[in-house]
């Protein structure tokens, strides 16, 4: 009888928790529904990795994918494989309360598989501009119930975007080749990320009116715009010098003659999570190293 | 021992040999879930739910059942096809079906059709549609007036499958980088969950393709003879050629649509079967199913355990340990029996 009524007052004692449903909409518009705010997350996706442990959401990210290698910490979660194939075993044995994969690195099957295994997921996708980035940044905030943390870093990662936009505010815009992979030349299309990233930091990117996205190009095309700033994306060691001895013999560009041929970090500039704005600030530094003196 | 009996304790091993198979991969995972949990649940005095329940029943056994299927399809695929052409080379993909079935996939995949139709089924008819297509092409491209000439049609498979590998390739270089990791990822070849639904369509078309290729096992061996041989004893060759064409086109275009274009099952394991059991038709393609579907299944249970938590490529891994097994068994049968 004593053990009836613990088990009924505990009940009642757990009731408020799931009235507390919790109702967001993810990046992509739909409704995501949970009993309560997550207590349990993992993440495929290292920018939704980086954006959690800015807002201080650490403690409840089980999981996260084997690219998720920033902060450091990250390192410490448990991992699920990588982004493509996911192992949905462990996936599953993490028991995450919610999922946060994206539209863009992710497989749809793999959203699927996680779906039908009764798992909500969370999507995003690439943000297309920096405000879609803040955006994703409140988004998350929301989901875990830290909003205010959340908009705190938003509103820091502004102040930052504002102060480069004012340094190199009136200051002519040098054409920039933005190398994101260099075989075959992938570059940042119409509507992407880092093409609004290279107008923020006061540059005048010459693949910009390309195909949506991150599209490739033929090397003759690009070189035909004679890039005055041409800046190679870095993944790792792989494309390192080779990459930049290729550049390096064409000697006619003005790039080329003027030495302006840089190596960015991809992953502050790839990766949708806070560091982009770190991203940024190097690119303001690369096309506009006068207006840092 | 008469044939009735030999096929039979050949069948028996072979499913003795999938059962222990599927039993390991049920108990090996990158999720720890003790055996005896395992047996309780497919014996159902498991909890009702649960993070083991979902590993067991939502992820293992779905994937078990779906490389079985594959393996099985892809072998038989194979015998049929050898037989059919007299070439022991002959296999799924030689005859450009997996090439063609592989084109519409890839083309659903990049242009986003197929997504969101209920459990994927979009890109499974899209294969399916490819997989004919490049049959019919093949089968018109070499059908004369005197029938179906077996190196013309080995020729017409080779030129479909290059053309749809080029197509291919022409699509991969067009999509967006978003979805090019997929797309590669499922040229690779893997084997996932598939939903009850889905693999319920897979088992059924499986089922029918096995069914087409078995039923002509015999008319196979006869075919051994010759078009004119097999129609004195009574074949009508064209006929049977037609059925086991269809049937492994059928085999080929379901495999490649649920879980990708698999390399070497389809040539190996009937050949390996042919140097251990003798070239009878009657015993080759039954032995050929389960063998294939033990084999298949062998590889994808070390694909999804050995890299734990990440993942390889099924089709990776078939062509990794088959070939050196195969090179074995040259080499231990040479001189002895010719293949």
């Amino acid at each position: 009888m004593t053990a009836l009524c613990r088990s009924l007052v505990l009940s009642f004692c757990f009731l408020p928790g799931i009235a507390q449903a919790l109702t967001v909409v993810d990046q992509t518009g739909h409704a995501v529904t949970l009993p309560a705010a997550p207590r349990r997350i993992v993440s495929l996706v290292p920018g939704v990795t980086e954006i959690l442990f800015a807002i201080g959401a650490q403690d409840a990210l089980v999981g996260v994918t084997d690219f998720c290698d920033y902060p450091p910490e990250a390192r410490r979660k448990a991992r699920v494989g990588d982004m493509l194939a996911p192992n949905l075993e462990i996936l599953v044995s993490l028991r995450p309360d919610v999922v946060v994969a994206t539209r863009s690195g992710n497989r749809e099957e793999t959203f699927d598989q996680i779906k039908r295994l009764g798992l909500p997921v969370y999507l995003v996708d690439e943000p297309p501009s920096i405000a879609d980035l803040l955006r994703l940044v409140g988004g998350l905030g929301q989901l875990t119930g830290r909003r205010d943390a959340a908009a705190a870093v938003a509103a820091g990662l502004e102040r930052r975007i504002t102060a480069v936009r004012q340094r190199v505010a009136g200051r002519p815009h040098p054409r920039v080749l933005y190398v994101l992979w260099p075989e075959p030349l992938i570059v940042p299309g119409r509507g992407s990320l880092v093409s609004e990233l290279i107008a923020s930091a006061g540059g005048e990117s010459v693949t910009a009116d390309q195909a949506q996205g991150y599209p490739r190009m033929s090397l003759e095309a690009a070189v035909g715009r004679a890039p005055e700033v041409i800046i190679l994306a870095r993944h790792g060691a792989r494309t390192g010098p080779a990459v930049r001895e290729q550049w390096q013999r064409l000697e006619s560009l003005p790039a080329i003659r003027s030495g302006r041929l840089y190596a960015a970090d991809g992953d502050l500039l790839h990766r949708y999570g806070p560091r982009v704005v770190d991203g940024l600030e190097l690119l303001a530094r690369l096309i506009h190293p006068e207006a840092f003196k | 021992m008469t044939g009735g009996a030999r096929l039979a304790w050949i069948c028996g091993g072979l499913f003795v040999i999938l059962s222990v198979v599927a039993l390991g991969s049920l108990l090996v995972g990158a999720a720890p879930v003790p055996p005896g949990t395992v047996f309780d649940l497919i014996t159902g005095r498991g909890p009702g739910q649960g993070t083991e329940r979902t590993v067991v029943f939502a992820i293992r056994l779905p994937r078990i059942a779906a490389a079985v299927l594959a393996g099985a399809a892809l072998a038989v695929a194979g015998a049929g096809f050898q037989g059919l052409t007299r070439n022991p080379l002959a296999d799924p993909s030689i005859l450009g079906v997996s090439g063609g079935a592989a084109f519409g996939v890839v083309l659903g995949q990049v242009s986003g059709l197929g997504q969101g139709i209920v459990e994927g089924l979009g890109l499974t008819a899209l294969g399916f549609a490819g997989a004919l297509v490049a049959g019919a092409a093949v089968y018109l491209i070499a059908s004369t007036a005197g029938g179906l000439p077996v190196h013309t049609l080995l020729l017409a498979g080779v030129i479909v499958g290059i053309f749809f590998s080029a197509a291919i390739t022409v699509l991969i270089s067009i999509v967006d980088t978003n979805r090019l990791g997929g797309v590669i990822h499922w040229l690779l070849g893997s084997v996932a969950p598939i939903p009850p639904g889905a693999l319920g369509v897979f088992a059924l078309a499986t089922a029918a393709g096995l069914w087409l290729v078995l039923g002509q096992a015999r008319a196979l061996n006869l075919l051994a003879l010759g078009d004119e041989g097999a129609l004195e004893l009574g074949v009508d060759a064209q006929r049977v050629k037609r059925r086991i064409f269809a049937g492994a086109a059928l085999l080929t275009g379901t495999v490649v649509a649920f879980v990708g274009p698999i390399g070497f099952v389809g040539l190996v394991v009937p050949q390996a079967l042919r140097m251990l059991l003798g070239p009878d038709n009657r015993v080759l393609v039954p032995a050929a199913l389960l063998a294939g579907g033990a084999f298949l299944l062998a590889a994808d249970t070390l694909a999804r355990t050995v890299v734990a938590p990440a993942e390889l490529s099924v089709g990776v891994l078939t062509s990794f340990c088959g070939a050196p097994v195969f090179i074995w068994l040259l080499r231990s049968r040479a001189g002895r029996t010719s293949p």
